[in-house]
């Protein structure tokens, strides 16, 4: 029996990564530091309101913040810029040449790439936010968040090679990555909380994908058990992915026509 | 057959408006290529040898024309037909680098279909085969040049492909790596009956894989022959260099037409259907007091020059 490939593309990169070991430790102990120096700014903000601010206290600021971390930087930071490079330059069309979807492909080995990452992050993160303020404010809560963790990476994958699928038409995607990253960072979650957010933008980032990306695995970590966020980032997947197939069909297509 | 192109033509265009460009990078090619054929397909950079083997693997759709590979239309069933053709770009790795060759294969392996027993077996079978079977468990950044070529080629044929389409293989190799490059295709081929379609601006390539030659030259495809009978029409001269210890007057040798003569030097064009080389060299060697010599193709630039002067057949 021959072996599924979206495991054999996912545990290969996981491999490939942990075999590198030093870009693995440059990147946690950025995070280490990023996700620290965050984590006290928000901690201090919710000190001086009297211990609480959006509802969150300042040990679920904490937990927060180096979940919503962990999610992002288990990425690599210049993942749209590669993928539009290897279309742009026609890189991707060797890939072409294998029976399965190049998209498939891709995704099943970035995820790959990422989990060590995010293991190494989530691990890290934990061990900080429990010396800083002490364990998980809602232990059952926290357990939801590590398939949340999973499906945010994914997730942000998935939009990312949506995303890059740009430069079958423009050549360079670098300007996408900028608008995305924005993108990510305030209406994901990632440097706060929705709920610190105005109303109206916060119902403005309620209704987009960036949520399932840094949110949810954080709002689950600071101690909200609400499994619906499960369900939302799992539904926003399949849109990504839909979204993302279309873009590499239609860019697969013509680059079968334009050549690479 | 295995391959039949019927008047494939592509026409890339870019720009808009004043600005549009129309480049016909292939135009009208046609040709057949019975299973178990090695084909070279040469020309010059940017002939259209890259652009026709992407239309026969479904990479690229023609502007006109049709193809039929192993019976399917490569760019409407490209994976269907990637499951019985092995494609290698020269300039473009399959492999990745973090892995060794064995962990990629088995990637390849799982995206093909192929049971892990038989993987396994196949992977000996090509190790022994292509003699690369010790590379297999190296990283593929630790590889040299003509070391990943060979992997290269068997993370082609892990799925025992009919045709395998290379493109451009021994760019870049050395004299050594392209000749054990080319014997293991040559192997390949007597061994497995798998088809063979080269393309190569290197007219060694032509020489010592294939069995045909079909020559391509601005989009055009100006001579297909068996490379027999090529080689007597048009490769049948050389290019000697001589260094020289001191002066000495040129021998005269049949065959041999002096366009190059100095104190300490001499180059000399070599019509082997006259005088073959051995003789010319022995020649040389006892005649003048050679420090260096040096025998070399004629530029393919040159061969395609020829055959554009030959009369139409």
């Amino acid at each position: 029996m021959s072996e599924p490939w979206p495991l054999v593309a996912t545990g290969s990169a996981a491999r490939r990564a942990i075999r590198d070991p030093g870009p693995l430790a440059v990147s946690l102990a950025f995070y280490g530091v990023v996700a620290s120096v965050l984590a006290t700014l928000w901690r201090t903000a919710a000190a001086s309101h009297g211990g609480a601010l959006a509802g969150y206290s300042s040990a679920q600021f904490v937990w927060y913040i180096f979940t919503s971390e962990a999610s992002i930087m288990a990425l690599n930071p210049r993942q749209i810029e590669l993928t539009g490079e290897d279309i742009a330059t026609g890189a991707v069309a060797v890939e072409l040449l294998r029976p399965a979807p190049v998209l498939g492909v891709r995704i099943a080995t970035e995820v790959g790439r990422c989990l060590p990452r995010l293991m190494g992050c989530a691990l890290l993160g934990a061990v900080f936010a429990t010396v800083m303020v002490g364990g998980p404010p809602r232990p059952a809560a926290l357990f939801l968040a590590a398939p949340s963790l999973v499906l945010a990476v994914t997730c942000n994958l998935t939009a990312q090679h949506a995303f890059a699928g740009a430069a079958f038409w423009i050549r360079d995607a670098r300007s996408t990555w900028f608008l995305y990253q924005k993108l990510v960072f305030v209406l994901g979650g990632m440097l706060l909380p929705l709920q610190v957010l105005p109303a109206w933008l916060h119902g403005v980032a309620a209704v987009l994908p960036f949520t399932a990306m840094a949110y949810a695995p954080a709002r689950l970590a600071s101690g909200h058990l609400e499994p619906w966020l499960l369900a939302l980032q799992l539904g926003w997947l399949a849109v990504l992915a839909v979204v993302a197939r279309t873009v590499f069909a239609a860019g697969e297509r013509r680059l079968q026509v334009v050549g690479g | 057959m295995s391959i039949v192109a019927d008047g494939l033509t592509k026409v890339f265009e870019s720009g808009r408006g004043r600005r549009r460009r129309r480049v016909e990078a292939v135009r009208a090619v046609s040709f057949s290529v019975d299973k178990g054929e090695r084909i070279a397909f040469i020309g010059p950079n940017g002939a259209g040898k890259s652009t026709s083997i992407k239309m026969l693997t479904g990479i690229l759709f023609p502007t006109s024309g049709s193809a039929q590979v192993l019976g399917m239309t490569p760019w409407r069933e490209r994976r269907a037909l990637t499951r019985r053709v092995g494609t290698l770009f020269g300039q473009r790795s399959q492999l990745w680098l973090e892995l060794t060759p064995r962990e990629t294969f088995r990637m390849l392996g799982a995206i093909h279909g192929i049971d892990q027993a038989a993987l396994r077996r196949r992977v000996a079978e090509l190790g022994e085969l292509l003699d690369a079977g010790e590379l297999f468990d190296t990283p593929v950044r630790s590889l040299s040049l003509g070391q990943r070529m060979r992997c290269e080629l068997a993370a082609c044929m892990l799925h025992d492909p009919a045709i395998l389409f290379l493109d451009e293989p021994t760019i870049g190799l050395d004299l050594l790596a392209k000749q054990r490059f080319r014997e293991l295709l040559v192997r390949l081929n007597e061994e497995r009956q798998t088809t063979v379609l080269l393309t190569s601006h290197d007219v060694a390539d032509l020489e010592h894989v294939a069995q045909r030659a079909i020559v391509i030259n601005h989009g055009i495809v100006i001579y297909d022959s068996e490379v027999a009978v090529m080689r007597r029409t048009l490769l049948s001269t050389k290019l000697v260099e001589v260094a020289l210890a001191g002066p000495a007057p040129s021998p005269e040798i049949a065959g041999v037409t002096f366009t190059q003569v100095t104190e300490t030097s001499l180059r000399a064009v070599v019509d082997t259907t006259v005088r073959p080389i051995k003789a010319v060299l022995d020649a040389v060697l006892v005649e003048l007091p050679v420090t260096d010599i040096s025998v070399t193709d004629p530029p393919l630039e040159q061969v395609i020059a020829e055959i554009y002067a030959m009369p139409s057949t």
